[in-house]
């Protein structure tokens, strides 16, 4: 075993480890915790890389099947155990993905058991499937090989197995076929939503060349990875062949793409200078045209480090183009972006990790590569001398495990520091911070007829004749959204007692405060926010001898819970017959502004009209009766607003 | 049952958002409170089935179109969307696999996920269908005080959406949405506005999107059929070349005493690159 080997499994521990921890918290917490994923980008990296590129990637086991049973091209045999297996692993991820990102993936089965043929994805789900037992089979022959089942149940399995290889192959190949192409498929139902350089009616026969060329290119990289990991030599001419192969089937799909392009007549578009023919020159020519038109010349696909490049650029070339289609390309709307979470790129890192881990594990245990290939170079690890001396060393079979179990649990505690707060206490609401309600000089006019017509606010001192007619309103929009309560405050605190009436609707807390804005505390649209303020307590009370004013019991935790309630100091905070009441059961949390504000103006409102219905308006306590929708930002555009004037001293602003 | 429909006159709408209290009663949805994935509180999500989209100074109630081809019931591989013969189309959560297909097909981008669940389901408008099986009609069109949005048979919103838009030409634009788009849909909408700002986009058309897949869907088992016999129809033509080839070598081999070029495989037959 080499060293390299060794650190490559460290790595991929490590990885494992992460993902142990992502993974629990994908569960426990739901997609929403640790996902970009929205209602705008329902499907992100975990479809485009885990299920599009992934199953496009696995394409080498079909192809080079073919190539070598079908096509009779004996000599490229060495390549189809491992093309097998990494098709084999790489469903597997794919179905492991999906487990990921299926929001019930406990329903993975349903496919089964309500068949839906009339879906794209019912198609590729049956295929996936299938194909997935047809390499099981094809692989199986491989595991009965190694000496411990050699009993007389398995070899008449694998003597089976061995002659059903035809079969099996034509099957994999009519499978892989049907649903690689069906991939693109899916998005035909989407002719409004994928960008027009990559939508087309012919999008099946692009994935499906596409993932032939990709699979060709797949098994010329991993031979140069294996020949890194495991030493062994590199079959140049071989490799030569399907460098050759690659060249026709990549320049062919990247003549039917430009092709497509000019019969759907949008090779304007393609022409223009935007972003998006960028993307799409750019993964069309790192994907094909430009590999393509390399490898059609003999003394590159014979270069060794010139084909083991580009293998590599084909590979993120075409796995480029399953992101366009899926993400890139896929229109939403406006202001609605989106960009996989670290914990995205962990799920998918960790997935390919596992995956690599069982490889290897395999490489080791089975005859995966053929022998002539086994030349394993000899490490001399195990006779190196240990520096130190003194200490007990442990074989050299035990000490690669135990510090791939180490890198695990660094992995695992790495993942658990880094892991954001959403993922271990679940999706938080998004935080919507309020502005303070703006005031300004003016009248309001009814525009239209009827109830629940918008209102006009006439807010220059100059455009009202009548300076009787003239008041301070205030213009509540707490989240500035435009939408907003034109709010007479004048008339308000005239109904209510002139200026002796503030704590009627305002809380006292602060010092010496009458009535402090409601969005100096009610910091939140929608959510609680904690408004207590440690520090300053600490201060006013003396230090830290001050802890016992709030923290009386010494046996217990100094938790809020279990200090003593803020209501025993301030409460005067809470004015008699004022409107204003403590009414959540959380201490030094204030509200969202919008249920302080609905609770406070509602309950008045509807006590009112029941009381005395005949002084208000029909619509006195319903919703329109203060949401009138005036236009928040033509009364932005609007002096003295614009040029902000100051209120006056009679409307306190908060913060 | 005759198709049902929704129609929605725009321009009579003041925006009460009576509707969305009503449908929130009605689905028990509870407070909206905002995620990070959604853009807007007051746009659609797994607690708000209807909204008013506010554009142009107009209030424009968005919810689920009810298309009559809808792509979601196509895209969905386990039947858990359901067109009914009323109209509505319908979600069973027991069949759902959490795939999200309806979403990425759906032209007008209606379906919701309820992200934030560990157990999440697709969300959306059902056209109250079990109040429909009660004999009455959807809660939004029950709570609406302005009669901005009807409930009926849609060959009858239809023609009533264009003798509207007959008697005032001048008032609204000279199209029933949705009496075409994606091949007809369940809820129609007039206005004094173009709607193509929903969904979409702009290149919203009449053609039916299931169409579309079936294209290329129906020529799944041709494709099948072709590939495999094309595959055994090669292997045999390789397969007795190779036969052929290794008989001949074996009677060299007799003839002559030169061992034959190979390396046991009786398949050395590949063609140099």
């Amino acid at each position: 075993m080499s060293r390299r080997l060794d650190s490559v499994k460290t790595i991929l521990w490590t990885i494992m480890g992460v993902l142990a921890v992502v993974t629990a918290a994908r569960y426990v917490n739901g997609l929403g915790a640790v996902t970009n994923l929205s209602d705008a980008a329902p499907w992100g990296l975990w479809i485009a890389f885990d299920v599009m590129a992934g199953v496009a990637l696995a394409a080498g086991g079909f192809t080079l099947a073919a190539t070598v049973y079908i096509f009779g091209l004996t000599r490229y045999r060495p390549f189809v155990r491992p093309a097998i297996l990494t098709a084999f692993l790489g469903y597997i991820a794919v179905a492991v993905g999906l487990l990921y990102d299926l929001g019930l993936p406990w329903h993975i089965l349903h496919p089964l058991v309500y068949p839906q043929s009339h879906s794209v994805l019912f198609e590729v789900a049956m295929c996936v499937m299938l194909y997935l037992t047809v390499l099981a089979l094809e692989f199986s022959p491989v595991i009965l090989e190694h000496p411990w089942f050699d009993r007389p149940l398995f070899r008449a399995a694998h003597h089976v197995l061995k002659r059903a290889t035809i079969p099996l192959v034509i099957a994999g190949i009519v499978l892989s076929t049907l649903h690689q192409s069906s991939l693109g498929s899916l998005f035909l139902i989407a002719p409004f939503r994928v960008h027009p350089l990559w939508y087309s009616p012919f999008i099946w026969i692009l994935f499906l060349i596409s993932a032939v060329g990709m699979g060709l290119m797949m098994v010329t990289l991993e031979s140069y990875v294996s020949a890194w990991l495991f030493g062994h030599t590199l079959p140049s001419d071989r490799l030569a062949g399907l460098g050759r192969a690659s060249s026709v089937v990549l320049l062919v799909y990247a003549g039917l793409r430009l092709g497509d392009l000019a019969w759907r007549d949008q090779i304007g578009l393609a022409l223009r200078a935007s972003p998006m023919a960028a993307l799409f020159w750019f993964e069309l020519a790192a994907g094909a045209i430009i590999p393509g038109l390399l490898l059609a010349v003999p003394a590159v696909r014979r270069h060794a480090l010139g084909l083991g490049l580009i293998s590599g650029m084909v590979v993120l070339g075409i796995i480029g183009y399953r992101f366009d289609v899926s993400i890139v390309a896929f229109s939403r709307p406006a202001g609605a972006g989106y960009f996989p979470s670290w914990v995205e790129f962990v799920v998918s890192a960790g997935i390919v990790a596992g995956a690599l881990l069982v490889f290897i594990f395999f490489v080791e245990q089975l005859r995966v590569y053929p022998p002539e290939h086994a030349d394993a170079r000899p490490t001399g690890g195990a006779q190196r001398m240990d520096p130190h001396g003194m200490q007990p060393r442990l074989p050299r079979a035990l000490a690669a495990p135990r510090r791939q179990s180490l890198a695990f649990v660094v992995g695992a505690a790495a993942a658990w520091a880094f892991l954001p707060g959403a993922a271990i206490f679940g999706a938080p609401s998004a935080p919507v911070p309020v502005t303070a309600a703006r005031a300004i000089a003016g009248t309001v006019t009814q525009r239209g007829t009827g109830p629940g017509h918008a209102f006009t606010v006439v807010p220059t001192q100059a455009s009202v004749p009548d300076p009787a007619a003239r008041e301070w309103l205030l213009l509540i929009d707490g989240n500035r959204d435009g939408r907003l309560v034109v709010f007479p405050h004048d008339r308000h605190q005239g109904a209510l007692g002139g200026t002796q009436s503030c704590a009627a609707c305002h809380h006292a807390n602060l010092p010496f405060g009458r009535g402090t804005a409601c969005a100096a505390c009610h910091r939140d649209m929608y959510s609680r926010a904690d408004i207590f303020d440690h520090a300053t307590h600490i201060e006013r009370l003396g230090g830290n001898a001050g802890c016992v004013r709030c923290h009386a019991d010494q046996e217990v935790a100094k938790t809020r819970a279990t200090a003593t309630s803020c209501t025993t100091c301030h409460a005067g905070m809470f004015v008699a017959g004022s409107r204003v009441r403590p009414t959540g059961t959380r201490d030094g949390h204030a509200a969202g502004y919008l249920d302080a504000m609905h609770r406070l103006c509602i309950n008045c409102h509807s006590e009112r009209m029941k009381t005395e219905p005949a002084k208000h308006p029909v619509d006195f306590a319903e919703c329109r009766g203060c949401h009138r929708d005036a236009d928040g930002r033509a009364i932005e555009r609007l002096e003295p607003y614009a040029t902000g004037v100051h209120p006056p001293s009679s409307v306190r602003l908060g913060r | 049952m005759t198709a049902k429909a929704i129609l929605t006159d725009t321009t009579r709408c003041t925006g009460c958002e009576r509707c969305v209290a009503a449908c929130k009663q009605t689905n028990a949805l509870g407070p909206d409170r905002p995620g990070r994935w959604q853009i807007r509180i007051d746009d659609l999500s797994a607690t708000r089935f209807t909204t008013i989209v506010r554009h142009d100074g107009r209030f424009v109630r968005q919810q689920c179109r009810h298309c009559a081809e809808p792509a979601c019931v196509a895209a969905c591989l386990v039947g858990a969307m359901q067109k009914t013969a009323e109209g509505p189309v319908i979600y069973d959560g027991d069949r759902c696999m959490g795939c999200r297909y309806c979403m990425v097909a759906c032209p007008f981008e209606i379906p919701r996920y309820e992200w934030a669940a560990s157990v999440p389901y697709v969300r959306k408008c059902s056209m109250c269908y079990t109040r429909l099986g009660e004999g009455r009609v959807p809660a939004c069109v029950d709570a609406c005080p302005e009669k901005a949005t009807i409930f009926g048979d849609r060959e009858a919103l239809v023609a009533e959406g264009q003798r509207r838009i007959h008697e005032h030409p001048e008032r609204y634009v000279n199209h029933v949405f949705g009496e075409h788009e994606v091949g007809g849909t369940s809820v129609l909408t007039i206005s004094d506005i173009p709607l193509d700002f929903l969904g979409a986009g702009k290149g919203i058309t009449g053609s039916s999107l299931p169409d579309l897949t079936w294209a290329a869907l129906s020529k799944v088992p041709s494709l099948a059929f072709g590939v495999g016999g094309l595959m055994a129809g090669v292997f045999w033509i390789t397969d007795r070349r190779m036969k052929l080839q290794a008989e001949s070598a074996a009677h060299a081999q007799q003839t002559t005493t030169e061992p034959a070029a190979g390396d046991g495989t009786p398949g050395k037959t590949e063609r140099e690159r």
